[in-house]
């Protein structure tokens, strides 16, 4: 029976959009309108993920290998796509998929399909007092719009006892809450889902996901509003980072930003905002004014609410460990930051991380940028690059003929700009970088160039490159254009990505790093793990060895492995690191391994001490940093160790299964 | 079998517990006393309280009482959660530590101090587990 239905499948083309479909990996770009092409009409029409490109492709999954079954709620799904080709030009630049291939399919799947045979999912007691709560429209039990929210809140290998409902106001995720509890029914939010999805292939999507019960989709509390006589913003839980830059910005103000796709609010709760930005901006409860918060009585309070208990307290240790947030955030007063009108983007290129951190602590310890982080070889030319391809020869050559391991990267005004000239010996200027963006093809070509054979044998190879008149013939060879750029995407799209790469903003290093749409390319197709964690900064020795550990268990469990970024922490005293382990999501082995790395580097770090693991940031972004980051903590003992796995052991099952 | 948390309950737990568990080897001699709250409790949606004590890792008393309030012991420890939660983890549809990671269960006490006790505590939910089957719905 089985192979008589993948045979009838495979005629109707599905198995060409679940190959495309498996690489997915819920980056949620297709969510915002980082591009100006606009958003998928039918995810902004429906909310539902199964309507938004990227659940397409999780459902198209599950339909081709029989987890669900075709309902009247598919055919809706399958002909709300217009196949406009938004998601395409999206899901392209980040990615290299072509997403609507995926939709194409499925509306051919589905209405070539006898209707009589569609399933009947039946209103139950508990879908029908959800819909007096938010509304017929938005609470279902539909299996073909459930399923959309696999790996991003529900694991692979449950059965979908769920239900999914998308409140609009903090008044009504109380209600769900409080009718959830009358029930007995387990909850969980759920905002960009992109946590959920990182970790959905290994070990902590057992702690991470929902087994059963409500999912509470928050993208419908759609709340923005700027503050410019306060520099703040009021952001509902459904806002994304992107979409609040992009109002800040129209008022000369900027957020501390971490993921594009990222729920602004969901991001506080999570880790707090961790970003390049930190330093200056702030961490932890730095953040925000004030919080509108559901407790899981259901019960809303607010941060400025006289008399309630100090909601800024926390311990760290895992003896405090949580993986899931005390309080969902529905709406927050976010601190917006003065944008300068000399502001620029200097990079400094390294050979040695001590190097580069020397002179990363020497600027954190000092204030000087509002924007400060060594960033890797790797994360650089993920970054820059179009395709992976052209990441993998970008990052090639920076190490192989340039010698170019890392790069301090600084955004501030010209006044840190002279600081930063003073101290280093030679930088990369804006222009330089933006010839780097536009001219990343040709540099990907010059792999075995002999004018990189000839940069190559210099003493000082970037000395040669960035101080010397080896530039010129660099940025000659380069032939920066949006024409170069876009003729390395499909023909289809290249006249659009020429316009997209003619935006001024598309090469300005200050709004990249502002907008943070390009680190969204590490999910090109793969999945990656980034534990990591801050560290006390007065010990190089011990930060070293301690990034150091990261590579050799990476080494150790045979996968692909880099130093991601490193940023300053509250004037320099910290540095917050990300590690990291890139894999194929599909592969179970692969997510075993990752598991392990996950495990093993959260515990060394903990024995190393002085180390606030990435452990300890969960769920504690609502916090003062005074209490996460503080006291720093020495290595735990061996019968603290011993407790640690029996923790683990109990929470997440033996060994094995990690 | 029996139903979760009734007269039959408490006398088949109190008696598996004596019986089947080794107060050295499954135990670790454990002395101290646990608290569970149980919330929302159907069909009436009720509080009870489940009160487990042990001395040298034997069980000395278990009380069950409907009240809002438990006053007949202090516990060292006190978890709350509700009904649904109890039943997921003495179903093994979730650990005890699990429930507590994601908040579905509050703990009062030291944490660290309850680490501690979550092999042997797991022991007496497995033991649970085994004349478990029937909850209220």
């Amino acid at each position: 029976m089985a192979n008589n239905k993948v045979i009838t499948l495979k005629k109707t083309g599905l198995e060409d959009a679940v190959a495309i479909a498996r690489k997915g990996t819920h980056c949620g770009m297709c969510r915002i309108d980082f591009l100006g092409s606009g958003l998928c009409p039918s995810g902004k029409k429906h909310g539902y993920l199964a309507y938004w490109p990227q659940g397409r492709m999780e459902l198209v999954k599950h339909l081709y290998e029989g987890r669900i079954k075709p309902t009247e709620k598919l055919l809706e799904i399958a002909n709300s796509c217009t196949l406009c080709g938004i998601c395409d030009k999206q899901c392209n630049f980040t990615t290299q998929l072509r997403p609507e291939k995926v939709a194409k399919a499925i509306k051919d799947y589905v209405n070539n399909l006898d209707k009589s045979e569609f399933q009947n999912v039946p209103e139950d007691d508990i879908l029908r007092g959800l819909r007096e709560i938010v509304g017929d429209e938005w609470a279902t039990n539909d299996p073909n719009i459930i399923v959309s929210y696999t790996r991003s809140i529900i694991p692979p290998d449950v059965e979908l006892n769920y239900y999914i409902v998308m409140p609009e106001s903090t008044e009504q995720v109380s209600k769900i809450i409080k009718f959830a509890n009358k029930h007995n029914i387990p909850f969980m939010a759920r905002s960009g889902g992109t946590t959920c999805s990182v970790t959905a292939s290994y070990v902590l999507i057992k702690a991470f996901s929902l087994d059963h019960g409500i999912v509470i989709d928050l993208l419908r509390l759609k709340k923005l509003e700027i503050h410019p006589e306060s520099s703040t913003a009021t952001v509902g839980a459904g806002v994304t980072t992107f979409e609040l830059q992009k109002v800040a910005y129209t008022h000369k103000l900027r957020v501390l930003a971490a993921e594009a796709g990222a729920h602004y609010c969901s991001n506080i709760a999570t880790t707090g905002i961790i970003s390049t930005w930190g330093n200056n901006y702030g961490s932890f409860a730095d953040n925000f004014v004030d919080v509108t918060q559901v407790d899981e009585k259901g019960i809303i309070t607010k941060h400025s609410d006289i008399g309630i208990l100090n909601p800024y307290s926390t311990e760290t240790g895992f003896a405090n460990v949580t993986m899931t947030p005390s309080k969902i955030i529905t709406e927050a007063i976010v601190k917006l930051h003065p944008i300068f009108n000399d502001e620029v983007a200097i990079f400094v290129p390294f050979t040695h991380l001590k190097d580069a951190l020397s002179m990363l602590l020497k600027l954190g310890k000092r204030d000087v940028g509002l924007s400060l982080a060594v960033l890797s070889a790797k994360y650089l030319a993920e970054f820059l690059s179009p395709t992976f391809q052209i990441s993998r020869d970008f990052e090639y050559i920076c190490k192989n003929y340039l010698k170019l391991n890392w790069v301090v990267s600084v955004i501030g005004t010209k006044d840190d700009q002279k600081i930063v000239e003073e101290m280093a010996e030679y930088t990369m200027d804006q222009s330089l970088i933006k010839s780097l963006i536009l001219g990343a093809p040709r540099f990907s070509v010059l792999k075995d160039s002999e004018f990189l054979r000839i940069l190559s044998e210099e003493d000082d190879p970037l000395k040669a490159l960035f101080a010397g008149p080896m530039r010129k013939h660099l940025e000659k060879s380069l032939d920066p254009s949006p024409e170069q750029v876009a003729k390395v995407y499909d023909t289809d799209l290249q006249d659009f990505f020429k316009k997209v790469y003619s935006k001024p903003e598309m090469t300005d290093v200050v709004w990249l790093h502002a907008f943070r749409i390009l680190p969204t390319r590490m999910l090109r197709q793969r999945m990656f793990s980034g534990p990591g964690g801050s560290i006390w900064s007065g010990d190089m020795d011990h930060i070293l060895n301690w990034i150091q550990m990261f590579a050799d268990v990476g080494d150790k469990y045979q996968l692909e492995h880099s130093l991601g970024f490193i940023t300053p922490l509250d004037h320099g005293n910290f540095l917050y690191m990300e590690y990291d382990y890139f894999f194929d999501h599909n592969d179970p082995e692969l997510g075993h391994k990752i598991g392990k790395t996950f495990i093993e580097t959260m515990e060394q770090s903990y024995v190393m001490g002085k180390v606030i693991t990435l452990l300890d940031y969960l769920f504690k972004g609502m916090y003062r940093k005074e209490h996460v980051l503080y006291p720093i903590p020495e290595g735990i003992s061996k019968e603290e160790q011993v407790m640690f796995r029996e923790l683990l052991e109990s929470t997440l099952g033996g060994e094995e299964t990690w | 079998m029996v139903k979760f948390l009734s007269e039959e309950w408490i006398t088949y737990g109190k008696q598996f517990m004596l019986e089947k568990i080794d107060p050295a080897k499954d135990l670790k001699n454990l002395t101290t006393s646990l608290l569970c709250v149980i919330e929302n409790v159907p069909p009436n949606e009720t509080t009870m309280n489940l009160y487990l004590e042990f001395q040298q890792g034997k069980l000395t008393d278990l009380i069950v009482n409907t009240s809002d309030t438990f006053t007949e012991k202090e516990a060292v420890f006190v978890i709350t959660g509700l009904y649904g939660t109890y039943k997921d983890i003495i179903k093994g549809n979730m650990s005890l530590s699990m429930a507590l990671l994601k908040n579905r269960l509050k703990l009062k006490g030291s944490k660290i101090e309850a680490l501690k006790l979550i092999k042997p505590i797991d022991v007496v939910i497995d033991s649970l587990r085994k004349i478990t089957d029937e909850f209220e719905e």
